[in-house]
């Protein structure tokens, strides 16, 4: 039904081919089960809807994954400073909305500030109880070091901060990914080449996977998003970071309209300590299988056999 | 035949009196409001309510967890009923389906409200859309539409056959009942599982979570099932056997017991070690990093259902059919607190990534919860009205049955 | 009337529900508006943003194509967020050992002899007919200046803690260029064989890619631009950097927006447990 409508909107004129367009893209199916012409449909559908929108022509990319691709991804938390960049890098490239009212700001990946952990002789006389032999001494209850409990909207004026240390988290594209198992309608899949990627024509809503994921990956759009037209990076990928919609989840996938072509996803380009990594799993030349050979790596919330492809490692 | 029952219902609803018309008047006013809200949930989005990216289930799922509960509840009547053959139980079977029936129906519009994106509910579908096995809401839906058949058929289906006068079909009626009151369970247990499977969320990532539901249910139902026998006994010609109030008042203490007996053993295990798990639970206890919204509401619900549970345990509560009224209402709001608020929201509250925030709900969210309610009632009591009317006889196919007098109830 | 009720009620929802599942999203309030004041503002001023460090390398936005700029630069910082290009203004690295995989121009590097700023010699400019950055444009006398004063931070070259000095790393005559432990020159585009000297892990991971940074293809076969050791590092004034390793502290950019509700940060400073 929906390549009907849309060869009648294609066909028809200006204004009301954008009311069947509208029709056709509600109904049309699931991404995974269309066939490559529903797909081009699709493709041609959104590219009009979009470069009327935003007055720029705006390319919808469909590449599929390409074989023998793994994509995996490493952040040397030594290294990173905790400056940000690559959360705005990402609203730059991906399109998020980000209005002023709350909740109109989407930034997917977030930086976490660690406190070093300070140990000091005048809290040792409070521990308690008393006279009976402490159980909880006195420097109990300070985080130190590596924690998931620390502050997202420091603001210092320079960083790093000699007191503190940084880990950005965003989606770990995880093997076994907790979101995909819950989503009632299979929006939400994990790629052949990796990434778990959300379908958002098809998205409804119910915010399953939002509570699913152990690492608060996935962001909602409470209103339709705000997108200057001149913000907006007119180079999208379907499952990627072409312009969302009201009531759907979001969240990163590596940057699927530049890394199926090849290129770095934009949070690795622009980290100015050069902490972030990514490449090809299945390549032994690439920069990430050569750090999973040498480095110290870990994963987040291992214990919860989710299999992140996202590693942490420091040097 | 069917058409003239659909129609001798309706006129037999149609007639009461102001007190009727001024109860579904103000009802009709609050799911206007209802309906203004939806308008404005999907042409704004959800930005109106109080949710966030980091809280993205508020007052609605609570509500819409609370009342799979209350649907449940509805096996209460149900079980000794069919199963224990409890006279007077059974001669009121039909009201506990019609509550539950309004009940899963109210569940259903809460789930309208709460998702993003209504319009594409048929992607759930097959064949146009896609089942997810996998999914716990897949499970919940299609148990709690299984659910809703199961009783609109085996309620109306009773009530068409004292309509008519002809009996219903054993064979197949009792093993609907049987399947009914099984599926009740299932209902909120799955509806326990959607949320309890999230290792991301230790709050609720316990296996304690389905019993609680049940036993929480099992006293919220009857509760709120009491009080519309009472109304009902006060305002209508229905007389509602004693035996049927003090077995769901009997029922009620003993999973109100159980309910309070499980809130504490979580207490004592999360805060005895104090780990970063028990986090949730201490922020709705005490307040976390200086947010205490949820606070007040916590100790309430506890002095509530506790003071319940102690009412109900004094004689003179419990016999006087009076002052029955008020340890149960008294349970019923302090389950909700509990069960709704106090559960649902702080299991957001830290983020799985230690990010701290507070939900507040705003006032086209209270709008919308208070609409959805009074629309539940709307239908409740009409299902309540019809259902009375045909099982007093007067309402009968070829006119009212001798003894019943052709007079407007209230 | 009565009878009607029921009825009416029934098509009133029917008729809200289809309303408002039909109802038009929203369009996002305001975006034309937003943007119309910023650019009409004032003469479109040109709009520079620094890479990895301040000095080091700098961008000039400019429109490859309608609606799409090479470089989107922070508003706050000054910082460069995005880039279309990466090869924007790259030249070949050249030939490294350890390398020679990698086949011919596949790895590019931005020039670093840009940035240099020093005043003609005999064999740099005039004789072989190039002018270098700084030469004096009109006649009148200009002050040359120092060491010091083009290198302020030479005073404190604590680069090994006083066991290393200028010519260390200099040539002694080719002043453009650095210099290895032979004494022949390296090209100052080629900081990497220099620094690598003594920073051979560094160097290793830098060849690998897993120190430093690298855009354009991720794939191994792929075209990168490679960051060499000075764009982020300056060799100059190591201990200002001293926690970070030889880099320079930032400012960093705006924190998440606020949840709803809230109207300060204060509450993520408080601890989980009080303290006693």
């Amino acid at each position: 039904m929906s390549s009907l409508m849309g060869t009648a909107a294609l066909m028809a004129q200006p204004g009301e081919a954008k009311a069947a367009v509208e029709w056709a893209e509600h109904f049309q199916k699931n991404y995974r089960l269309m066939t490559p012409e529903e797909k081009a449909e699709a493709r041609t559908r959104l590219e009009k809807r979009y470069s009327g929108e935003y007055s720029k022509k705006v390319s919808v990319d469909i590449t599929e994954a390409q074989p023998g691709v793994l994509m995996g991804y490493a952040l040397n938390i030594r290294k990173c400073i905790g400056c940000r960049r690559c959360v705005k890098a990402c609203v730059e490239e991906n399109n998020q909305s980000r209005g002023a009212r709350a909740g109109e700001r989407i930034e997917w990946i977030q930086v976490l500030r660690m406190e070093r952990g300070e140990f000091t002789a005048d809290k040792m006389n409070q521990g308690y109880p008393e006279g009976l032999g402490i159980q909880v001494g006195g420097n109990a209850y300070s985080p130190a070091g590596q924690v998931l409990e620390g502050q997202y909207q420091y603001t210092p004026e320079a960083v790093p901060e000699k007191d503190a240390t940084y880990m950005p988290i965003a989606c770990m594209q995880c093997e076994k990914p907790p979101c995909v198992k819950v989503c009632p309608v299979r929006t939400t899949y994990r790629e052949a080449d990796g990434p778990v990627v959300i379908d958002y024509n098809w998205c409804i809503g119910c915010k399953m996977c939002m509570g699913a994921c152990p690492y608060w990956a996935r962001r909602f759009n409470l209103t339709t998003p705000v997108l200057p037209k001149e913000d907006m990076n007119p180079v999208t990928h379907y499952l990627g970071n072409r312009p969302r919609m009201r009531g759907v989840v979001e969240k990163c996938h590596w940057c699927l309209q530049r890394t199926r072509h090849g290129r770095y996803p934009a949070c690795v380009e622009v980290c100015p300590v050069g902490a972030r990594k990514f490449g090809n799993l299945l390549d032994p030349e690439s920069e990430v299988s050569k750090i999973l050979a040498r480095k110290n790596v870990f994963r987040l919330k291992a214990e919860l056999n989710t299999f992140p492809k996202f590693f942490y490692f420091y040097d | 035949m069917l058409t003239r029952f659909v129609f001798d219902y309706a006129r037999y609803v149609l007639k009461g009196g102001t007190k009727f018309y001024a109860w579904m008047g103000t009802l009709a006013l609050l799911i206007v409001g209802m309906f203004y809200v939806f308008y404005l949930q999907n042409t704004e989005g959800l930005i109106v309510t109080g949710m966030t990216s980091q809280i993205h289930d508020g007052l609605y799922l609570a509500n819409l967890v609370f009342l799979v509960g209350v649907a449940a509840g509805a096996v209460t009547i149900v079980f000794p009923a069919y199963v224990y053959h409890h006279e007077g139980m059974h001669k009121v079977t039909v009201l506990g389906e019609m509550l539950a029936i309004s009940a899963v129906i109210m569940v259903m519009v809460f789930v309208f409200a709460h998702m993003g994106r209504p319009d594409r509910l048929w992607h759930m579908v097959p064949p146009w859309g896609i089942y997810s096995f996998s999914s716990m809401l897949g499970w919940d839906v299609l148990v709690l539409n299984g659910y809703l058949i199961l009783n609109f058929v085996v309620g109306f289906w009773y009530l068409y056959s004292k309509y008519t006068g002809k009996p219903v079909n054993p064979k197949i009626f009792m093993p609907l009942v049987y399947i009914s009151i099984v599926w009740a369970l299932s209902i909120h247990t799955v509806t326990a599982f959607l949320i309890a499977v999230n290792p991301a969320r230790p709050m609720w990532f316990h296996s304690m979570m389905p019993i609680r539901f049940i036993t929480t249910a099992f006293a919220a139902g009857p509760a709120l099932i009491i009080i519309a026998f009472l109304i009902i006994r006060n305002n209508t010609k229905m007389w509602i056997e004693d035996s049927a109030i003090k077995l769901l008042t009997t029922i009620v203490i003993w999973c109100l017991g159980l309910a309070i007996f499980l809130t504490l053993s979580e207490i004592v295990i999360e805060l005895y070690a104090r780990t970063e798990h028990a986090n949730s639970l201490y922020y709705l206890m005490f307040g976390l990093h200086g947010l205490t919204a949820l606070v007040p509401w916590f100790w309430s619900s506890v002095v509530l259902m506790v003071g319940a549970f102690a009412l109900f345990m004094t004689p003179k509560f419990r016999n006087d059919m009076k002052l029955l009224p008020i340890p149960c209402a008294m349970a019923f709001v302090g389950i909700w607190i509990e069960k709704g608020m106090g559960l649902i929201v702080p299991g957001f509250i830290p983020s799985p990534i230690g990010e701290v925030t507070e939900y507040y709900p705003t006032f086209v969210e209270w709008v919308m919860t208070l609409g959805i309610w009074a629309f539940g009632f709307f239908i409740l009591t009409i299902l309540l009205k019809g259902a009375i009317g045909i099982l007093l006889g007067e309402v009968r196919f070829g006119g009212a049955a001798p003894a019943a007098s052709a007079a407007a109830v209230h | 009337m009565k009878r009607f009720a029921i009825p009416a009620a029934a098509l009133a929802l029917c008729g809200a529900a289809i309303l408002s599942v039909l109802a038009q999203d929203k369009p996002a309030a305001g975006a034309a508006a937003a943007a119309a004041p910023a650019a009409a503002a004032s003469a479109p001023a040109e709009v520079i943003c620094f890479e990895s460090r301040k000095g080091a390398s700098e961008i000039t936005k400019r429109e490859i194509q309608p609606g799409l700029p090479n470089v989107k630069c922070s508003p706050t910082t000054g910082a460069a967020l995005w880039y279309s290009d990466p090869y924007d203004g790259t030249v070949p690295m050249g030939k490294m050992p350890q390398m020679e995989s990698i086949p011919e121009g596949l790895a590019v590097v931005k020039p670093r002899s840009e940035k240099l700023n020093l005043l003609a010699q005999c064999g740099t400019a005039c004789h072989n007919g190039t002018y270098p950055v700084g030469f004096p444009k009109t006649n009148r006398p200009v002050p040359i200046p120092t060491m010091e004063a083009l290198l302020p931070d030479a005073k404190n070259l604590q680069h090994g803690r006083g066991r290393v000095w200028c010519l260390d790393c200099h040539h002694t005559t080719k002043r453009n260029m650095l210099v290895d432990h032979y004494g022949d020159p390296i090209s100052i585009d080629q900081s990497q064989l220099l620094c690598g000297k003594c920073h051979g892990d560094k160097l290793r991971d830098w060849r690998d890619g897993i120190h430093g940074k690298r855009i354009g293809d991720f794939t191994s076969t792929g075209k990168k631009r490679w960051f060499t050791c000075t764009e982020c590092h300056n060799p100059h004034n190591v201990q200002d950097g001293a926690r970070n390793k030889g880099f320079i502290q930032l400012q960093p950019e705006t924190p998440p927006q606020l949840p709803r509700g809230f109207k300060d940060a204060a509450f993520e400073k408080t601890h989980a447990i009080p303290q006693h």
